[in-house]
């Protein structure tokens, strides 16, 4: 059985490059033909990921893998990291900064999105040191089509 | 030897291609392929953009519209305007434009103001009724711009239930004209020849009836920069003169507002839709950004996206004659010039919905079947082995091998349509041992585009 892995590095409040990884791992999947509506679930996740890193982060990593039955992708990085957690995901609930919200980003829905569209969702944090989200999307064949 | 093929959307004359390969980069969709140097292969995945033709210095590349001939000679030639075409003569007015038109042998002139604003009220009638049903999700994306709609079917197909589904102008323009004009000339035994003059490449295989028929009239697609010499000339000479007012037929023959020309520039459609949040989006890599972004759920307060691949909008189509600045300035002197009224009551219109009118002619799913075959999907074991090539490929984007990119070298070989030693800066350790599909494929940040 095949795996693929892949790493792609995140650099904290760079907003131009912002969201590359999240585009980068969609086009991997349109290429296998996955259900299109499985891919934009995958991918509003991904994004939201990856903006959380922008905004919110130190520089931090996106890994993907593609294994078995399952899709995971885990977002790391060495951020000021999440105070609590369950605050966090309340829709609505946003420590962004003036600058990301000038520029449209820090709703607050990113948690709560992340949420809604993952089959399963792990988010970890050490306050000041690191967090690591992990969304895993369970897939009905390793092609991906029903 | 062969050395001028047409193939969808675009033409290429080999024997002018100097290989610098400036093509390659452009194609927003990697449809362009090298060999031996100067010889382009485009593999199917073309969406008529006109980006490589923009990029051809060499003059190489061309779009596959016919340039004009013997209009109006045994046949009954009817002209449908663009109105980009007003834009390239800075001097006349457009009814000058469609009596010069009428001088090269053009019996109808079809301007297609009524038409758009047609669609334009349709479209926001849609988006009002859409508010309170949510027939379609927000934002909904302009159908206007033929790329655009090719773009989504191809890389976005997610976005197909954006669409607006509106009957285009360019087909509302056609039907009456097939309704209304057509039939008495065939009635009389007379050969009818409508004419698409357009600023951008048409294929067309795309004018074909219901169930792909063939029509019994002709239709051919001429592009305005084919079109210019001639018209300029006769256009100088109608304003040089005093212009013999011609009878007109419908009153869809004249232009009287300058709504449709702002519609060919960028921002143009919706700045007279009165949709309050709306965007206009131009140029193609922003395009392609914009749809990145709607499909990974930005923009969800956004109800409607007009989208035109070419900068500036119609105005810089690549079929146009004069630069896309000087069009727009055109422009801004058309709307000082003659406004913007509106010549058909809302009330019709709203009613003509009412009755289905604007319903569009084919569905978002007729384009998923469309593109969907033209690029049969990869498996995981075959996206693995991509990642292997990359591996062991430089990564530097050189084009030598003939793809635009390593990503798509490396697809091309996992597909069987390139060799691995195609490549010119396989690591030395690589170069006498092809990477093998067994082993998984380690991560490397350095593989993405």
């Amino acid at each position: 059985m095949a795996s693929l892995k892949k790493i792609y590095f995140i650099k904290a409040r760079d907003f131009v490059h912002a969201g590359e990884a999240s585009i980068h791992v969609q086009n991997l999947l349109k290429s296998m033909h996955w259900d299109p509506g499985l891919i934009r679930r995958i991918a509003i996740c991904s994004y939201e990921g990856e903006m959380n890193v922008v905004i919110h982060g130190g520089d931090g990593e996106l890994n993907l893998s593609i294994e078995n039955d399952r899709l995971t992708i885990e977002i790391i990085d060495e951020g000021p990291g999440i105070q609590d957690i369950s605050l966090a995901m309340q829709p609505g609930y946003s420590t962004a900064s003036d600058e990301a919200r000038e520029m449209g980003f820090g709703a607050g829905m990113g948690l709560p999105n992340m949420q809604k569209n993952a089959d399963e969702i792990q988010i970890e944090s050490e306050p000041g040191i690191r967090t690591r989200a992990s969304m895993t999307f369970f897939i009905e064949s390793p092609e991906g089509t029903p | 030897m062969k050395t001028e093929y047409a193939t969808g959307y675009i033409r290429f004359h080999e024997e002018r291609c100097t290989g610098c390969a400036e093509c390659l980069k452009v194609c927003p969709t990697r449809a362009i392929r090298i060999r031996n140097r100067t010889s382009i292969r485009l593999v199917n995945l073309c969406i008529g953009c006109g980006a490589c033709i923009r990029a051809c210095a060499a003059g190489a590349i061309s779009a596959a519209t016919r340039p004009p001939q013997q209009i109006g000679n045994g046949h009954v030639a009817i002209a449908l305007v663009s109105p980009v075409l007003y834009a390239q003569f800075p001097k006349a007015m457009p009814k000058d434009v469609l009596l010069g038109l009428r001088h090269m042998g053009f019996r109808h002139t079809i301007d297609m103001s009524i038409f758009l604003e047609m669609f334009q009220f349709a479209a926001a009638e849609f988006i009002r009724r859409n508010r309170e049903i949510r027939e379609a999700p927000w934002p909904l994306i302009s159908p206007v711009c033929p790329a655009v709609v090719r773009l989504i079917a191809f890389q976005f197909p997610a976005l197909l239930a954006h669409v607006l589904p509106v009957l285009r102008p360019v087909a509302l323009m056609a039907r009456e004209v097939k309704e209304r004009i057509i039939p008495s000339y065939e009635a009389q035994g007379r050969q009818v020849v409508l004419y698409y003059l357009n600023p951008c490449p048409t294929m067309e295989q795309e004018r074909l009836g219901p169930e792909g028929a063939p029509l019994k009239h002709a239709e051919v697609s001429i592009g305005i920069n084919d079109l210019y010499p001639d018209l300029n000339q006769r256009i100088d000479a109608i304003l040089s003169d005093v212009p013999a007012f011609s009878e007109t037929h419908f009153e869809y023959e004249t232009c009287a507002s300058a709504n449709a020309a702002l519609v060919a520039m960028s921002g143009g459609e919706i700045a007279s839709m009165r949709i309050e949040k709306s965007m206009a989006v131009h140029g193609l890599r922003d395009t392609i950004a914009y749809l990145q972004k709607i499909e990974m759920g930005l923009f969800p307060e956004v109800e409607y996206f007009e989208f035109r691949t070419c900068r500036e909008g119609c105005l810089g189509g690549v079929l146009s004659a004069v630069d896309k600045y000087l069009a727009r300035s055109n422009v801004q002197r058309m709307l000082h010039r003659n406004g913007l009224s509106r010549r058909v009551p809302g009330n019709t219109i709203r009613h003509l919905y009412d009755k289905g009118r604007f319903k569009p002619d084919k569905s978002p799913l007729t384009l998923t079947r469309f593109f969907g075959d033209r690029k049969p999907a990869l498996s995981l074991e075959q996206m693995v082995y991509i990642e292997k090539i990359l591996d062991t490929v430089a990564g530097w984007g050189c084009g030598a091998c003939g793809a635009p990119d390593c990503p798509t070298f490396a697809e091309d070989v996992v597909r069987g349509e390139a060799e691995l030693s195609g490549c010119q800066w396989l690591r030395p350790s690589q170069r006498h041992q092809p990477a093998t599909p067994s082993e998984p494929g380690q991560g490397s940040p350095e593989s993405g585009q």
